[in-house]
Formats: C-alpha cells, structure tokens, sequence
C-alpha cells in the first residue's frame, strides 16, 4: 500500500506511543497520511473536507490508542475511524442543501500535481478523464464508492470491507457490482470505459 | 452448475473480476466466459471502468500533520499545536494578562480612593450643620476617613466623638438653659442629625468599597475576556491568512496551467 520507510512495525509504533512517545505517533502518521487522505478524498469528494477528515483521524486514534488493544489491524482500525468520519460528514452535507460534486476543482491541482513529465494533450485528456470519473463515483450511493475505494485503491479483500462495513461478504460483492455498473453506464454516455470507447474515439 | 445460473452470478463475477476465487471456480468461470459472449462482455466492460478508476488521483494535498507534545508525557495531556494555538502564545500571553489585571486592579484602588474623597466632600456637605456646631469632630473624622482600610478605627473614632459631643452638648446645654428658651429645643436634635449623618456616612463608605471591589472584579473578568477575544482573533487571523495564501497559490497555479495551456499549438 505504501513504502513503509522505518523498519518499525505499526504495532511497535503504537506500543511505544503509548508508552509516552509522540515522536512514534508520528511515524505512523507520515506512515498512513497519504492512504487516509486518499480514502477520505475519494469517498468525500473535496481536498478541504478530506484533509480536515486526515487531521480529525489521527486526532481521535492518538487519543483512543490506549483503548487500542490490537483486535484489529492498526490500519484497519485508523480507516475504520477515517471511513466513520467520512460518513459523519457526509451526513452533515446531506442535510444542508447544497449538492456538491468537485467540478473544476481537480483539473487545476491535479495539473499542478502531475508536473512537466506529461505532454499538455495527456495531461488535459487525464484531468478531463479524472474529473469525469470523481463525477461518476459521486453520484453513487456512499456504500457503494466505499466498497469501490477500499478494493480499487486501498487492495482490500472482501472480507476485510465486509468487517469494516459491517455487512456480510455477499453484500460487499453486491455493492461493488452495483457500483461498478453503474460506473460503467456512466462512463458510457461520456464515452469512455474500456476499449471499445478508445476504437471509438479514434 | 448450468450455464445460465453462472450467468447470473453476478457476486462470483466480482470475485472473477477481483482476482477472489479458488483455483477451480475460477477455471470453471473461465470456461464460461469461453462460451458465453454477454458476460465475457460485462467482465470486459467492468474491467474497463476499473482501468478509468485507476487514473483518478486525489491532489497532492500538502498535509505533514504531526502530534505536538506539551509538558506532561501521558496521551491525554498532549496537544496537537499544529493546526491551533503555537505552543509558545499562551505563556507570553496569559503573563502579560496578570500584568494588565494587576495595572487594572491598581487603577481601580486609585478610583476607589478618590471615591472616598468624593464621598466625604459629599458627606462634609452633609455635615456642615453639625460642623458648625462642633468643628473639631468633623475635622477628625474626615482625617481617619482618608484611610480608608482602617474601618474599625474609624468607628471607634466616632463613637468618641459622638460620645465627646454629647458630652459638650450637655455641658454647654446645662448653663444656656436659662438664656434662651427657643435655642434649647433645637440644641438636642441637632445631635441627632449628627449621629444619623455619621451612621450614613459609614454605610456609604462600606457600600463605596464594596463596589470598588467589584467593580476591580469586574475590571478583571473583563481583561481576562479581553486577553482570550484577542488572542482568539490572532488566531483567527493566522488561519485567515492561511486560507488566502492557499487561494492565492491555486490561483497561480490555474493562471500556470492556463499559460502552459496556451503556449502550445491546439492538439491536432
């Protein structure tokens, strides 16, 4: 999932945070900000809200870390605590009327991100292309983007969504096909997905 | 299992598509896909979303979040600083708060003081009947007035002059009592007067310390809740200008992008 750059193990790091030193609290940090964000991005939508939601986790994991007792994995744990707050949130945004999808906000910093390495056609054709599939998964119902982000960008198995979730393993399967079809009817009317859309375009 | 039912199946299609079978099942589902072109077709679509999936990126957000530890090792005590307050401002701050409580104290026991002289100027217009008749006493009590800690001495102090007036009045009653009949009268409630201006004056003086008391409370429930609105407002400011300089950087980075977009030939 990430180079992990200390030889520490996360359980190591989480014993000796307990045992009063911070400066392992924050190897873990540098360790899983980037997954954290990265989940809490995609499953929110917006950079402001998901960095706000990366902050609030590691928060609320250094203070709960001395009820950590190692049930779970650490990361397991620390995205259960991400994805629960990512849900808070998307439940105060449901509630206030504004529907928001990220338009126009990906392609500037996404062009920004990716550099010279891409030629200008490439990175223009990806941010459009990025920008229609973060559209896409947001019009998905939120246990349906879940189940996609855990298993498209994080590898985890079903069964471990399945815990994370709280549903049984047919369930997860179920959301992700859903999902994934959904995607696909999507993407379609924009024509993109797959290679037939790419034989299309040219 | 019939052809149909695997078709149907669209959680071992998922599982197919996700790489999650057994050996066999999978072999199996191969098979399937070999012959039966409608899901050979759905798994090549769904393949393909998952390649536009793999393209989208979040930002590269600037994060770099880190626990700050304060004094006392033990989790609960540690504060993150941050994305709030910066760990030195507190000091400083709440130093120069008692600095300005005690300035505001010592201003407010300087008002309490002129009060009190404001108040005997008060009182002295109420005394003048009785200073009149007795100078000395009233003289004395606006001395002992002037300190203003010493209250008990100052009751002593008139007790004494009352009691020395009474004395006088008696005395001086006694002789006059055959030279002018219209003055006698007048000459006890006078006294009165005396006494009830001074017991008047007492309580006036209590209530005059009671309020510098609270009013130097109040001063200081007033700075401290200054010191902290300030405080909060620096901070709020801090994050103001955060905010502004992040809007100002996406704002270069949309004008770089829009140049970079500019300065090459239109694609085909």
């Amino acid at each position: 999932m990430l180079p992990h750059v200390t030889s520490s193990t996360d359980e190591e790091l989480v014993a000796r945070t307990v045992a009063g030193d911070a400066d392992s609290f924050n190897q873990l940090i540098l360790r899983w900000e980037r997954p954290i964000y990265a989940l809490a991005y995609r499953v929110i939508g917006r950079d402001e809200d998901a960095r706000d939601v990366c902050q609030e986790t590691f928060l609320r994991a250094f203070r709960a870390l001395p009820g950590f007792k190692g049930q779970a994995k650490f990361s397991s744990w620390l995205y259960r605590i991400a994805l629960n707050l990512c849900r808070d949130w998307i439940r105060r945004q449901r509630r206030t009327p504004i529907v928001s999808a990220p338009e126009g906000v990906d392609i500037v910093e996404l062009a920004s991100a990716q550099g010279p390495l891409e030629s200008i056609e490439d990175l223009v054709a990806r941010n459009q292309l990025s920008q229609t599939v973060s559209e896409a998964m947001l019009h998905l119902p939120e246990e349906q983007r879940t189940a996609i982000v855990l298993k498209e960008y994080h590898g985890l198995t079903f069964q471990e969504i399945a815990d994370m979730q709280g549903c049984p393993l047919s369930t997860v399967k179920t959301r992700l096909y859903q999902g994934l079809s959904v995607l696909r009817r999507h993407l379609e009317a924009r024509g993109m997905a797959g290679s037939r859309t790419t034989e299309k375009a040219s | 299992m019939s052809e149909t039912l695997l078709c149907d199946d669209k959680e071992q299609l998922v599982a197919y598509l996700y790489d999650e079978l057994d050996g066999i099942t999978r072999r199996r589902l191969d098979e399937h896909l070999r012959v039966c072109t409608a899901c050979a077709a759905e798994v090549q679509a769904l393949s393909g979303v998952r390649r536009e999936l793999a393209d989208w990126t979040p930002p590269e957000a600037v994060l770099g979040f880190s626990i700050v530890q304060a004094a006392a090792p033990i989790a609960p005590a540690v504060r993150p600083g941050r994305w709030w307050a910066p760990a030195g401002v507190p000091a400083w701050a709440s130093a120069a708060a008692a600095v300005l409580v005690v300035a505001a104290g010592l201003a407010i026991a300087n008002l309490q003081i002129r009060y009190g002289a404001d108040g005997l100027v008060i009182s002295t217009g109420w005394m003048a009947p009785a200073a009149s008749a007795s100078t000395e006493p009233a003289a004395r009590t606006g001395e002992t007035a002037a300190g203003v800690s010493e209250a008990s001495a100052d009751w002593r102090t008139a007790l004494a002059d009352l009691e020395s007036s009474l004395r006088d009045e008696i005395r001086s009653a006694r002789p006059s009592e055959m030279a002018a009949s219209s003055t006698t009268p007048s000459r006890p409630s006078d006294v009165t007067p005396q006494r009830v201006a001074e017991w008047i004056k007492q309580s006036e003086r209590r209530q005059q310390q009671e309020l510098a008391l609270r009013l130097a409370q109040f001063g200081r429930d007033l700075e401290v809740q200054r010191r902290s609105d300030l405080v909060r407002i620096n901070q709020g400011f801090g994050q103001f200008e955060g905010r502004a300089g992040a809007e100002i950087a996406r704002q270069r980075q949309m004008l770089d992008y829009i140049m970079r977009v500019s300065a090459q030939p239109p694609p085909r």
